[in-house]
């Protein structure tokens, strides 16, 4: 029963970190409130390694360091894990936040090739409860517009993203509702999650 | 359709896997010494969760022996710009059943929207081939019969995983039976060339709408750990944002260029 308008753009999400280095001329004009102007000036910082100089390890590197400087990834993890980041032990939850940067990055990076001739425009922003999205508009070739919005949270002092919503899906939900579907089916042993994870991570 | 021997053993294969998906009954609900585990069972709601699981699998196996071939060979037979046109042809096709619930939903702008592109593209966009209407101030959106008994107060219901149509609930299952009644083409006319006309247009769209969501679909579904639950997830949410920006949809009737603007 998927008709029409596509489902599922949540790869996209993923994915669509990057797909800010195709920051358009609207992204400028409109950048006057803060959460759109971090997000402008996020993708003009994307735009510029992934259209760099450099061969991709060192882009992948780079990446990383662009990604954990405005995404918070570790807001991210936790709300993933759900209920189970409280009864998880204080190992086991270092251990999952390292496995999910690893998973997460590999997860966008991996992508890199999916990402030519991706352009797009910045829309308005609105408030979620105490923060704030900001909503775009993704031009891919071969596919249709998807529209994205992007969470921005002030709460750890400076801007960050906290989820990515594609079409209505939003990233750290799908994500959660995965971790709890295995966790269900694996007797609730975060031990076992993480495994699971690093083997994501190590793959390929 | 004659039933050749190999459709035929492919139904009774499909009939035994349906009889042991029902025998496998039921998702076991955690004990209620634990609340939170039957929070999320209950937030879940798959209460047929294993029969679910069963039915993902057999349309796994139907994409793959089936749509997956069809699509790659459409991908590759038909080059994009065409897909395009033929997406426009069949959107356009659907605009009646759109309208039909846009005036259910009581939005008469969106119902507005739909009756002049149907207009515009049936004939200045050459039987919908172009989508003009679009940069005339009249932008797509889609709807079917499971958004309009959303907003009339209808509970969705228990997750559904059905064969072919993929994921579900009571609500868009009926939806889904109420968008091929309320189709006139349904009605239209009577023979083999009318039928085999509906055959072809049903074909054209579930290629169409196939081809455009599962490279999607394979990308999101290929990084889960759990791809069921993660489908699941995906389907739920994006149902939800689909009733959600039909109700936020609260534009005033007349469009745009109608509307004085002030000056700057």
């Amino acid at each position: 029963m998927l008709t029409r308008r596509s489902l599922a753009l949540a790869p996209l999400a993923a994915a669509a970190l990057l797909a800010l280095s195709a920051a358009g001329p609207f992204a400028a004009a409109r950048a006057d409130d803060p959460a759109t102007a971090f997000i402008d000036q996020a993708g003009k910082d994307l735009l510029e390694i992934v259209n760099g100089p450099g061969d991709t390890p060192a882009k992948q590197a780079s990446l990383q360091q662009v990604i954990d400087r405005i995404v918070d990834v570790d807001v991210i993890a936790q709300f993933c894990l759900g209920r189970f980041w409280r009864t998880a032990t204080p190992e086991q939850r270092q251990a999952y936040l390292q496995q999910f940067h690893r998973v997460l990055l590999k997860n966008i990076t991996g992508k890199l090739g999916e990402f030519k001739g991706v352009t797009f425009t910045i829309g308005r922003s609105v408030p979620r409860e105490a923060d704030t999205g900001v909503a775009t508009v993704i031009v891919r070739p071969n596919a249709a517009p998807a529209n994205v919005e992007w969470v921005v949270s002030t709460a750890s002092g400076s801007p960050r993203i906290i989820d990515v919503v594609a079409e209505g899906t939003s990233l750290r939900l799908t994500q959660r509702s995965d971790y709890a579907a295995y966790l269900g089916q694996h007797n609730s042993d975060v031990g076992a999650l993480i495994a699971a994870m690093k083997q994501q991570a190590d793959a390929g | 359709m004659r039933a050749t021997p190999s459709f035929r053993s492919l139904t009774a294969s499909l009939g035994a896997i349906l009889l042991a998906a029902a025998v496998s009954g039921c998702a076991t609900p955690p004990p209620a010494s634990d609340p939170e585990a039957l929070a999320d069972f209950k937030q879940t709601n798959d209460p047929i969760e294993p029969a679910n699981r069963v039915m993902y699998a057999v349309n796994n196996g139907i994409d793959a022996v089936l749509f997956r071939p069809l699509i790659a060979g459409y991908r590759a037979v038909v080059p994009d710009p065409l897909r395009e046109r033929v997406h426009s042809v069949v959107t356009n096709l659907g605009s009646p059943v759109v309208l039909a619930n846009d005036m259910m939903q009581a939005k008469p702008r969106r119902a507005g929207d739909t009756l002049m592109r149907f207009a515009i593209n049936s004939t200045f966009g050459v039987a919908g081939i172009f989508d003009v209407a679009t940069g005339w101030g009249y932008p797509e959106h889609s709807s079917d019969f499971g958004v309009t008994l959303a907003l009339w107060g209808v509970d969705e219901g228990p997750f559904l995983f059905l064969p072919v149509l993929g994921p579900s609930n009571p609500r868009d299952l009926a939806g889904y039976g109420a968008g091929i009644a309320l189709d006139p083409l349904t009605w239209m006319g009577k023979g083999s060339t009318v039928t085999d006309l509906g055959y072809a247009r049903l074909g054209v769209t579930v290629l169409d709408a196939k081809s455009r969501v599962q490279p999607d679909i394979d990308k999101a579904l290929a990084s889960a750990l759990d791809p069921y639950a993660t489908y699941r997830s995906l389907y739920r949410q994006y149902r939800q944002s689909a009733i959600d920006s039909t109700r936020n949809d609260t534009r005033a009737t007349p469009p745009a260029w109608r509307v004085a603007t002030p000056a700057p």
